[in-house]
């Protein structure tokens, strides 16, 4: 049943006030869903070759289960002792390092990748133009080549050697580096035989846990994981590398949106004090003035919160368009944790006010 | 027998204790009935608005008791006194007191929605009542649209709308001119006849004394006999001979003053002073 809404008339009487609070609060939610949705954003790119891979198990050298910050070794023995192994369907040798790439003198770090190209096991996903390399040949990632300034049959340097370009790839460049791919002949001149992975293929209808553990049980000497499982590993230590300035960020933007929410509540409470006395003398409940403040807060909230995922899409359209390696994801789980996470803040910044109304005196409403 | 709408037996209130006592209000014993009117007159710091706050159940007395509707308010619960006060009382303010962000219609619906009606129900009420006393083409109109008296008008609504036993009005003319104070005083009266309420009027308006059933003299917190009482010629303030700060004696005719300023003022110009107390 309808009812006079005190909240709402109070707090847009004076709509230009109202309107710079949530303009306020909602950047500070702006700035947080920005930030996850650039993490996000991150997280995915960072595991785009191991998800899009078609292998179902990755084998490491013992002890190393990501591809960043890590060097793995394995002997070329290995490769022919996994392929051996009951229902493994494919297996190839991925070489691999942490380099630059160089051109036009422009450096961009990159992860080369040396692999079988007569199999393409290993290899780029998608193509924006050329093809698979050949010996003396690179494909380097179409947003890299953009930034070094270099095109099809153009000269680049990787780990000291010049390459011409053969391909140009998709989805391989992100916030901190890009990815180049070569043939595994030419890796294996420059940095030796041995292999950093194993990329393996099961056979149809066998699961990839079933040949992790079969190729853990033959050989001890490696790591064995399956596709989630190694996407999993490399977005933790990303994660992990980041936790402490994401955690900071998003907590000064709840800290700004607490202050600014508090700050609405509190003036718009506290230039209304006499009036709340007269809703006291008129007969109005502590519960029931409890309900205005609170109601004003969740206006507030829920007004800056849609602006912040609206104004957030947008802000994120325009740095993807802006600066191609950057990806924004603005998830569904993020906004979710933003929205409650903001209602918690506007809780607490309605104690203040909720305290001050709590004590007005009905008397009030007779004092001229 | 005539049906009381509010008794107060033996009511004080005393603030502080000991040496610093104040007796604010002492021993006050007080009918009303059901549809009456009365005014209560007193100079500033009489013990009026103690009298007033206690009366709307917005201080607790130190001894006695207010029945309303049956309903001892010196007894009754904390908790309940909000309820109380929407349901069974009406409050006139000096200044209006409307609430600036809802409009006329609002703030009578509002009264409404506290007393536990709600929806098209209360909207209906708060329509009528404000039609009645001629607003109609001003019901979506915010305070700072409408004139003073209007303002008084949309306040008389508020309180009448939730058909309480008892109105306590504070100063309802006081920032009127003479003509709006003159036209609120019979819209209170009108109303409070239509809707068989009772009104406490607290005020220095004289004028509002042609709409009372009875006028009631309190001073140090006590009622005393009005019948003893004077008008001050210049400022038109009601005084007791005995509390008179002076006097003057002109063509034979003592006339008192509230204060020796008011009796120099008269002195000046004593014969304008005089025929303007004759022809109010």
């Amino acid at each position: 049943m309808r009812r006079v809404s005190i909240a709402r008339n109070n707090l847009f009487q004076d709509r230009r006030r109202a309107s710079l609070s949530i303009l306020g609060v909602s950047a500070a939610f702006i700035l947080v869903l920005v930030l996850n949705g650039i993490f996000a954003g991150a997280m995915r790119q960072v595991t785009t070759y191991i998800r899009t891979s078609p292998a179902d198990v990755f084998v490491a050298q013992r002890g190393v289960t990501t591809m960043h910050m890590t060097a793995s070794s394995i002997a070329p023995s290995v490769l022919n002792k996994v392929r051996g192994i009951y229902e493994v369907a494919w297996a190839e040798g991925l070489r691999f390092t942490a380099s630059t790439v160089d051109a036009n003198n422009t450096n961009l770090l990159t992860y080369v990748l040396g692999y079988n190209t007569a199999t393409g096991q290993g290899g780029p996903r998608h193509f924006k133009a050329g093809r698979a390399p050949k010996n003396d040949e690179a494909v380097v990632d179409s947003v890299a080549a953009g930034e070094l300034g270099i095109g099809l049959g153009q000269m680049v340097t990787i780990l000291g050697k010049p390459f011409r370009v053969s391909g140009l790839s998709t989805d391989g460049t992100y916030i901190a580096n890009t990815t180049v791919f070569i043939t595994t002949a030419d890796f294996a001149k420059l940095r030796g035989p041995t292999f950093a992975y194993i990329l393996v293929g099961a056979e149809k209808g066998t699961s990839a846990s079933v040949i992790q553990q079969r190729i853990a049980n033959a050989i001890p000497e490696v790591s064995v994981m399956t596709r989630p499982e190694f996407a999993g590993h490399e977005s933790n230590v990303v994660k992990s590398m980041a936790a402490d300035v994401m955690a900071i960020i998003s907590s000064i933007g709840f800290l700004i949106a607490l202050a600014l929410i508090g700050l609405t509540l509190f003036t718009a409470t506290a230039s209304k004090e006499h009036e709340f006395g007269i809703i006291k003398a008129l007969g109005a409940s502590r519960g029931r003035l409890t309900m205005v403040v609170l109601t004003q807060a969740i206006w507030i909230v829920t007004l800056a919160i849609i602006l912040a995922i609206i104004l957030a899409i947008t802000i994120g359209a325009g740095i993807e368009a802006l600066t191609p390696n950057f990806a924004v994801d603005i998830e569904t789980r993020s906004v979710i944790t933003s929205a409650t996470s903001a209602f918690i803040v506007a809780a607490i910044a309605a104690i203040l006010p909720l305290r001050r109304v709590a004590r007005v005196d009905p008397a009030t409403a007779f004092r001229r | 027998m005539e049906k009381s709408a509010l008794s107060v037996h033996q009511l004080s209130k005393t603030f502080g204790e000991g040496e610093i006592a104040v007796h604010a209000v002492r021993n006050i014993d007080l009918t009303i009935n059901s549809g009456e009117v009365v005014l209560i007159m007193g100079p500033s710091g009489s013990g009026k608005t103690t009298l007033l706050l206690m009366l709307g159940a917005m201080l607790r007395p130190t001894a006695g008791s207010i029945i309303i509707d049956g309903i001892d308010l010196a007894t009754t619960h904390e908790r309940k006194l909000p309820v109380l006060r929407a349901k069974h009382l009406g409050f006139i303010f000096q200044d209006f007191n409307l609430l600036s962000a809802l409009t006329a219609l609002e703030n009578v619906e509002l009264a409404c929605n506290l007393a536990g009606t709600v929806g098209q129900e209360a909207r209906k009420r708060a329509f009528g009542l404000l039609q009645r006393i001629g607003l109609e083409e001003r019901l979506h109109f915010y305070p700072d649209q409408l004139s003073g008296g209007e303002k008084q008008r949309v306040a008389i609504a508020r309180a009448l709308v939730n058909r309480p036993s008892l109105v306590l009005a504070d100063e309802p003319t006081a920032n009127l001119d003479s003509s709006h104070g003159r036209d609120i005083a019979r819209v209170l009266k009108q109303l409070a006849k239509e809707e068989q309420c009772s009104i406490v009027v607290v005020s220095h308006d004289e004028r509002l004394r042609e709409i009372a059933d009875r006028t009631l003299w309190l001073e140090d917190g006590a009622f005393r006999e009005l019948d003893a009482m004077v008008v001050d010629p210049v400022c038109t303030m009601t005084v007791h001979p005995n509390d008179a700060t002076s006097h003057y004696q002109f063509e034979g005719e003592i006339y008192w003053f509230c204060s020796p300023k008011c009796q120099r003022d008269f002195a000046t110009e004593p014969k304008i002073y005089r025929n303007r107390a004759s022809q109010r």
